[in-house]
């Protein structure tokens, strides 16, 4: 018990408000940053002096931590919630893009181009021998082909986007996991690998939240800290491992159906990394709804090309053929039709069609019945060579292979070719008197042969010119249950596209909104605990400035009673 | 607005700030969304908005648009019968015409030069009606059926020809609706009133090649091809048979399943097919999920019969198409094919059929006769039948030595034809007593009664029992048409057969022909005509030419049924052309349903979206003022 040591009990506090100031300064100037945890100084009573046998005096205020007021449990809740708001608001961006390319529910859309198309067969039927209304049938299949073409175009072009920004977002994930090994190395260093159990480098801790926060943005992570060391985790996968950046790239893979897909993947071991939420986990999902909106599409024209085609290649247009060559090319003629090593886009199977070689003069007909044996029996099943030698052996007609595609010609400029009946798809498979050519949206179009002539374009079921019945047969297809379609029609099946789309699309505008009050709530229960209040800290600040001048009243006490002593002697 | 739930013990200027940012973005985003629908009138602009409306939205709309062909194709019908039905009515204001002339013609005080002067008015009324016959809508000859690029009448040897088609057009007028919006012109025109239609059933036997899709199938329903259930007693075998296309596609079906045995093959009454069981292949055949293809294929069998017994089915009914071979009709037995003789008016002509092989060879042999005789597979599709498109000639059908006109059973006269049909209806003239008197080469002269015959064979057999077998036998020819009556008394005079009292039973019956040598070749005097408007007029001129009132009263009846006939055609247009009218207002009202259901679903309420406007309108001025206020306040500004 000496004035001196009274002294030090001032000197002390001087040095401990001091800091604690600091610390409020601190706190103050941080107060507009989002990422700044609030700090607090923990001030506790130095150790006691013994002045007598049981009884001891204070000898001032001792500095233990300046720690932020954090709850990691709460921060990593937040990330969580960070990561799926984050995937929702990006798949309803994206998905919204992707219903804004079908343009339903307006007057200019797909569904609208087939209507007009369908009703113009209708139309045409009732006046089957008009080549004006043939005309608008063509004009109509061709808007409905390229409505179909610039659909899938306009897909791919918003897939390749979500490619172009899946490319960066992979990028920032990367540079970020960099980031958080390195500080993960500087707060070790600095801490010494004690960790913050009485505060610890708590700027760079700031830091390193940040930047785990910007990458909750991207990827769902999970975290676990170690004297100072936060790994990190996608999956079960380990993304920073200490000081280890593990790295996120992309790799573009082929899938079983010969699409392009794109993977996100571990850049050092090329392993697979399982992101499911995030910006980057959005984007992978959109973009594998995108390939499927296109397969449906596609799956869609093709169905479209091959029914009306079967329906169409079993009629007569106000013309013969004196030649006609098949559209797709078969790329082994030896090889049955319905094989798939003969690369036809379509399959025919067992059945037969006939030919029919009219003199133009007498307008008499000769029928021949082709059979297309695709039943697998007897290994004799049709292929394009044998097809073609039987349409060959029919008197009158001519036929060949060129460059793996059927040629059919009438032997003399007095005759003409046409086709019926045909049970077993094989002409519209081949091409042959077909009014769609391509196999899917992406080369749909309207046959180049009748769009040059279109009296070939048919209207005839009977061989008559001015019967109707192949234009009624494909007006009526649009409604048509197809078995291809799983019972459904094309109509129906369209609209089951579009919906699919729309209540994805739906679903994530529900889900943004529910991720974006989860993470307000939780982020407003971190601004509760680590947030700065102003008002408090103004508190703080007047508190510890009456203790700084307390305690200089103290010293200054102290040197009087000092000064009092010294002129004693 | 979903509220943010806090439960928190402080709150930090951040938050408070967060908080005020966010709450004035939201309000102002759904601000934005109404206003959006205020100033567009639209609840849903994209799919997305609200996915189950707009999912109706867009069948509506669909509807809508496929209505629209609807409501197309009721205008077209309803001007191309419009037009149909003016035709008609010109028509009947013709014929009536024709008519009048004709009674006015009748009778005593008529001179023949009036009469011919009448047949002048009747030959302009015949190129009306011809004009008529090949009017045009917008480039449809309306009479045509689906040959409507041509004109379906055209002038021919002795006659008008149709060749136009009776297939009238179809077309949809709502869901399930089809309905024709052509008039068969040769129905109007009785353009093909008449024919000669083959009264044998040629069926086809079945072979390996026929084509399921030509059998009419064991319940006439066609086979509608699915799988059926094979089973031996022991095994039992789904046998898929959906691809099949022809007879032997189900043969190599079945026997390629393996069951036990059992193979399938056509059976000896080639109109079936067989199973047939070895060992004790106790054989069923039955339905796979509620199909009929068994019951169809005619080899549908839930009980067994027993062990090795085969399962003989029913007849599957293979029908007559251009691709069947000749030597498959008659179930195998095939035809004759020496070939045909076909006379139309003064035109004749020999069809020869031996090199033909399918129907389709026949057929366009007919067709290609030059008598403008048409041959047809008859809509059962069991037989051929002749048909003589020219109105005012006669045509006959006859053999050329061979029996292919019988085994079609399309000759125009044979032993079995009746008297009654001959002459076109009017018969064999009788009388009490003998009709016939034959006067032989050696003079001798014998009378023939034949009051009680009633086919031609027993004309023949009448004219053989008066002469007791000897002198002249009759018979029926084998090359043509006709009773030949043969003389073998080689005396040197002229044989020949007369009517005898006031009969015409000779003329009738085609007997009183010259004789050339010992024969007499009869005519065909069943000549098939066709009775229709243009034949009839072609009549009344002849004989008003003619001065034949007779033939002017005949011709007169023709042309009142004839009236009759399109009477009735032309209500059957009007009433359909009311029932298109009926669709037309009720494809008009639903459209009118539906606009307002679509509105209902897709158009904004404005009274709703306005007063939400301006609830979050008083939001967002609320949120901006206490944002203003609370932010204002701090304890910094009362530090000194």
């Amino acid at each position: 018990m000496s004035l001196i040591g009274t002294l030090n009990v001032g000197q002390s506090a001087l040095a401990v408000q001091q800091a604690a100031l600091q610390v409020t300064g601190n706190n103050i100037a941080n107060a507009g940053n989002a990422d700044y945890t609030r700090q607090t100084a923990n001030l506790a009573p130095a150790l006691d002096q013994k002045i007598q046998p049981g009884m001891f005096v204070g000898t001032g205020v001792d500095l233990t931590g300046i720690q932020r007021q954090i709850d990691e449990a709460l921060n990593s809740r937040l990330r969580a919630s960070v990561s799926d708001s984050q995937a929702a608001d990006t798949t309803q961006q994206w998905l919204g893009r992707v219903e804004s390319v079908f343009n339903e529910l307006s007057d200019q859309d797909l569904s609208t181009g087939m209507s007009n198309f369908f009703n113009a067969w209708s139309n045409l039927a009732n006046q089957p021998q008009d080549v004006g209304l043939r005309q608008v049938v063509i004009q109509n299949g061709q808007s409905v082909a390229g409505d179909f073409q610039n659909l899938r175009k306009q897909l791919v072009s918003l897939q390749t986007d979500v490619d172009d920004r899946l490319t960066g977002l992979a990028g920032d994930a990367d540079q970020l996991a960099g980031q958080i090994a390195d500080l993960n190395q500087q707060i070790v260093n600095a801490e010494g690998g004690a960790g913050d159990a009485n505060g610890g480098a708590n700027g760079l801790r700031d830091r390193r939240d940040a930047l785990l926060k910007q990458l909750s943005n991207l990827i769902d992570v999970t975290t676990t800290e170690d004297k100072g060391v936060v790994n990190v985790y996608v999956g079960s996968e380990p993304l920073v491992i200490g000081t280890t950046n593990m790295g996120v790239g992309l790799k573009q893979t082929t899938d079983d159906k010969g699409r392009l897909t794109t993977e996100v993947i571990f850049k050092q071991n090329n392993g697979t990394m399982k992101v499911t939420s995030g910006q980057i986990g959005a984007l992978v999902n959109v973009r594998q709804q995108i390939s499927d909106t296109i397969d449906n599409t596609d799956n869609l024209a093709a169905n479209l090309i091959f029914e009306l085609n079967k329906i169409h290649a079993s009629g007569q247009g106000l013309d013969g053929f004196s030649s006609v060559t098949s559209s797709s090319a078969v790329s082994d003629p030896t090889v049955p039709l319905n094989d798939p090593k003969s690369g036809l886009k379509f399959t025919a199977k067992n059945g037969s069609f006939v030919v029919h070689v009219r003199q133009k003069a007498t307008g008499l007909e000769t029928s021949t019945l082709v059979q297309v044996d695709l039943d697998g029996l007897n290994g004799n099943d049709t292929t394009l060579n044998s097809l073609a030698s039987s349409i060959d052996a029919i008197n009158g007609v001519s036929a060949s292979v060129n460059a793996g595609k059927l040629v059919v010609n009438a032997d003399s400029s007095d005759l003409e070719v046409s086709f019926s009946q045909d049970s077993s798809g094989a002409l519209a498979a081949l091409g042959v008197n077909n009014f769609f050519t391509g196999a899917d949206a992406r080369d749909m179009a309207v046959n180049q042969t009748i769009q040059d002539q279109p009296t070939l374009l048919a209207a005839a079921k009977n061989g008559n010119k001015g019967d109707n019945q192949t234009a009624l047969a494909i007006a009526a297809l649009e409604s048509n249950k197809l078995p291809s379609l799983k019972n459904a029609s094309l109509k129906e099946n369209y609209q089951a596209i579009v919906n699919g789309v729309a209540v994805s699309a739906a679903t994530a505008k529900t889900n943004a909104e529910a991720t974006q009050t989860v993470q307000q709530t939780l982020e407003a229960q971190r601004e509760g605990l680590s947030g700065v209040s102003l008002d408090e800290e103004a508190i703080n600040l007047m508190r510890q400035q009456r203790a700084f001048q307390a305690a200089s009243r103290v010293i200054s006490a102290v040197d009087e009673l000092l000064k009092t002593v010294i002129q004693m002697a | 607005m979903s509220i943010v739930p806090l439960q928190l013990a402080r709150v930090s200027n951040l938050l408070r700030s967060n908080l005020a940012t966010s709450a004035i973005s939201r309000t102002q985003a759904q601000l934005l969304d109404v206003q959006n629908q205020l100033t567009t009138g639209q609840r849903l602009n994209s799919p997305s908005d609200d996915p189950g409306a707009s999912a109706i939205v867009q069948q509506l709309q669909k509807l809508m648009e496929q209505r629209q062909a609807y409501s197309d194709n009721i205008k077209h019908a309803q001007s191309q019968l419009g037009e149909v039905d003016s035709s008609l009515s010109d028509l009947t204001d013709l014929l009536q015409q024709a008519q009048q002339i004709a009674s006015a013609n009748v009778g005593s005080d008529v001179t023949a030069q009036e009469r011919q002067g009448a047949a002048a008015v009747v030959k302009s009324l015949q190129s009306q009606v011809l004009s008529v016959a090949n009017k045009q809508f917008e480039g449809v000859f309306l009479f045509a059926g689906d040959r409507s690029t041509d004109a379906p009448f055209v002038d021919a040897v002795g006659g008008v020809k149709f060749v136009g088609d009776s297939n009238v057009l179809d077309n949809v007028y709502d869901e399930n609706t089809q309905l024709p919006f052509m008039v068969d012109g040769a129905e109007v025109f009785g353009a093909l009133s008449t024919r000669v239609q083959g009264t044998v059933d040629l069926s086809p036997r079945l072979t390996p090649t026929t084509r399921i899709a030509d059998l009419k199938g064991a319940t006439n329903d066609g086979v509608r091809l699915g799988s059926v259930q094979v089973s031996n007693g022991t095994i039992t075998r789904i046998v898929d048979l959906s691809n099949a296309d022809t007879i032997a596609d189900v043969q190599n079906a079945i026997n390629q399943a393996g069951v036990g045995g059992i193979t399938a093959a056509i059976a000896p009454d080639n109109n079936s097919l067989i199973l047939n069981a070895t060992g004790s292949d106790n054989i069923t055949v039955t339905e796979v999920g509620g199909g009929t293809t068994a019951a169809d294929l005619g080899i549908l069998q839930k009980t067994p019969a027993g062990a090795g017994v085969a399962l003989d089915g029913q007849n599957v009914g293979a029908q007559v198409t251009l691709l069947t071979k000749l030597a498959d009709l008659k179930l195998g037995a095939g035809i004759d094919q020496t070939g045909l003789i076909l006379t139309n008016g003064q035109t004749t002509a020999t069809v020869d059929l031996s090199s033909a092989v399918t129907v389709e060879d026949l057929v366009n042999a007919v067709n290609s006769s030059k008598t403008g005789v048409l041959a047809k597979i008859n809509d059962a599709g069991t037989g051929i039948d002749l048909v003589n498109p020219t109105q005012g000639v006669a045509m006959t059908v006859a053999e050329n030595g061979g029996t292919t006109a019988a085994d079609i059973g399309i000759r125009s006269l044979a032993p079995t034809t009746k008297l009654a049909e001959l002459n076109g209806g009017k018969g064999v003239s009788t009388v009490n007593g003998p009709e016939l008197q034959i006067t032989r080469k050696d003079g001798t002269q014998f009378q023939v009664d034949i009051s009680s015959a009633v086919t031609v064979q027993d004309v023949i057999n009448a004219i053989n029992t008066a002469d007791g077998g000897a002198g002249v036998t009759a018979s029926f020819t084998t090359t043509g048409n006709g009773i030949v009556l043969t003389d073998s008394t080689g005396g040197a005079g002229q044989l020949s057969a007369i009517s005898i009292n006031f009969s015409t039973a000779a003329t009738d019956l085609g007997l009183d022909q010259p004789a050339s040598g010992s024969t007499i070749t009869g005519a065909d005097t069943n000549g098939i005509e066709v009775s229709g408007v243009f034949g009839n007029l072609q009549k009344l001129r002849n004989a008003l030419d003619a001065s034949d009132q007779a033939g002017i009263t005949a011709a007169a009846e023709g042309l009142k049924d004839d009236y009759d006939r399109i009477v009735r055609v032309r209500g059957e247009t009007g009433a359909r052309v009311q029932e298109l009218d009926a669709r037309d207002n009720r494809l008009q009202d639903e459209n009118l349903a539906t606009t307002k259901l679509l509105s209902d679903l897709k158009d904004t309420d404005f009274t709703e979206a306005i007063s939400r406007f301006q609830t979050l309108q008083t939001a967002l001025q609320a949120s901006l003022q206490t944002t203003a206020k609370v932010m204002g306040l701090s304890l910094m500004d009362f530090l000194s």
